[in-house]
């Protein structure tokens, strides 16, 4: 037996018309999920060179759902587009040195592109449903994954650009206009186009519904159906996070600090202040988020009592006794926002122990990894 | 010009990327490595020649009216079905925390799966009914 050749493949629907259009969209949507990627990167900056906006408030909620959907979306639009070049990997590489080289070194940018591409999805796809069968460490590696196919993406398309531009022009549009019928043989070249669509338009209503609420009962593969207490899912629960003795302890104090100024508080005298209630959503990295109405005290009113000044950062410290998010840093601009609240409540009733009992930050538009549960400490600088 | 600047770009940011992910450490760069060529791997050498293969019985097995629509089906049913393994499996799933994966998800493949079917012989049956109308042969 030989290996297959380049020329054993059928060659109808393998063409350079259908493999720029549906790459046309692969690239659009893997574009998008760098730069969702990159929003998400400097929200969780602890320092970034320039401050995170507050506004608008559904902001992180609008780009991490993007980053999750372009990114499902971009499974069948994958598959399609190296369905159509697959006899590729079995062309015979050149005699001549020279081409040789050329085609060498643009093997290995496609190897390197189809691999951070695949390793990109599937990833991205098993972190969204809190399954982790490895044992790297996901955030940076997914992150560091991302400019390696970025990168090789750039140099693929500069290679290809003058395949896609005839392609993508006035005679590219005829090859695939030109033969619509359905032939014997089965899809014609528009009818694969049309698939492609198709299934990655199904593909995004089937799980969009983790962030969209109007697709609730449509994405039969949403990673959450939106039920929890308060109308809210949860990311990480009391248990998991360990707090569950500490939260619930009747001699819990939040205490905040500014200087040598201390000043400790308990759930009752939190509930005695001033309560404000704000619409805000709470969205998750994995790409799902919610909207409730939390009602608490103001997180600048709580600073004013130990006389911080505005503009001052605030360093906010949770009851669970460790993991990554335990301390983090709440940036002036989102401690003096009148909308940023220490939750006490959800929906009119007092938080569950899993939404962060005694009490929780919540602040418009933020990563909901920063949105601080069980919160011990606010401590202004 | 374009494609200079495109090919300088990219390799700037891919270096950067490869520069990120040494900084991991070695166990993490082994460990993404392994799943960067078994991603490839797994395409290449077993979904590619499988999807083939099935095109290539399915071409011979099938009456022509049901090409066009299996092959649609097909396409959305098995990407489908791929992108969802995570969910299918159920494997991040945590006792404590039932708000996550909280689907039927196999009800819903067998819905998806239901409606495709539907879809599929519908326009088979269709395509096979206007060959018909049209003095064509209908296939076999």
């Amino acid at each position: 037996m030989r290996l297959p050749d380049e020329r054993d493949f059928s060659t109808r629907l393998r063409d350079p018309a259908i493999t720029s259009r549906v790459g046309l969209w692969l690239g659009i949507s893997f574009a998008t999920c760098f730069l969702t990627g990159l929003v998400s990167h400097w929200a969780q900056s602890p320092d970034p060179w320039l401050a995170f906006p507050t506004r608008p408030v559904w902001g992180y909620r609008l780009t991490q759902g993007l980053h999750v959907v372009s990114g499902t979306m971009a499974v069948p639009l994958l598959l399609v587009k190296l369905w159509t070049v697959y006899p590729k990997l079995f062309a015979r590489p050149p005699r001549r040195v020279r081409e040789l080289a050329l085609h060498g070194a643009e093997r290995v940018s496609i190897a390197v592109l189809i691999s951070a591409a695949i390793f990109q999805l599937a990833t991205g796809l098993a972190n969204s449903a809190q399954w982790y069968p490895w044992a790297f460490r996901f955030v940076p590696t997914h992150y560091a994954v991302a400019w390696i196919a970025i990168g090789a993406l750039a140099i693929h398309v500069a290679v290809k650009l003058p395949i896609v531009r005839a392609s993508l022009g006035r005679a590219g549009r005829a090859a695939t206009v030109a033969e619509t019928t359905t032939l014997e043989d089965g899809l014609s070249r528009r009818g694969l186009l049309r698939t492609t669509w198709l299934a990655a338009g199904v593909a995004a209503l089937a799980t969009a519904g983790s962030t969209v609420p109007l697709l609730r009962h449509v994405s039969v593969f949403g990673v959450r159906s939106g039920d929890g207490p308060g109308g809210i899912p949860i990311n990480k629960s009391a248990k998991a996070a360990d707090v569950v003795a500490a939260a619930t302890n009747p001699a819990y104090r939040l205490s905040i600090g500014y200087g040598d100024r201390e000043l400790t508080l308990s759930r009752d005298d939190l509930a005695a202040m001033r309560q404000t209630t704000e619409d805000l959503p709470i969205a998750c990295v994995e790409g799902w988020s919610a909207s409730g109405a939390w009602t608490g005290v103001r997180v600048r009113e709580l600073l004013d009592l130990v006389d911080a000044p505005r503009g001052s950062d605030v360093t906010v410290t949770s009851l669970q006794p460790k993991g990554p998010y335990r301390v983090i840093s709440l940036p002036a601009d989102f401690a003096d926002d009148p909308l940023t609240l220490l939750a006490l409540g959800l929906e009119g009733e007092p938080l569950s122990i899993d939404h962060g009992y005694p009490c929780r930050l919540i602040a418009p538009n933020r990563p909901g990894v920063l949105q601080t549960k069980w919160v011990a400490r606010l401590e202004a600088t | 010009m374009t494609r200079v600047a495109l090919i300088g770009t990219g390799l700037l940011a891919a270096a950067y990327g490869g520069w990120l992910l040494l900084d991991l450490g070695w166990d993490n760069l082994v460990a993404t490595a392994n799943w960067l060529v078994a991603g490839v791997i797994l395409h290449d050498a077993v979904l590619a020649p499988v999807t083939i293969l099935a095109t290539v019985v399915l071409a011979r097995l099938l009456p022509s009216a049901w090409r066009a629509p299996v092959t649609v089906g097909a396409i959305v049913l098995g990407s489908l079905t791929l992108l969802a393994i995570p969910v299918l499996g159920r494997y991040g799933a945590k006792a404590d925390n039932p708000t996550l994966l909280d689907r039927n998800y196999t009800g819903g493949w067998l819905a998806v799966a239901a409606l495709t079917c539907a879809g599929v012989a519908v326009a088979a049956l269709a395509n096979a009914r206007r060959r018909r109308n049209d003095g064509q042969d209908p296939g076999r």
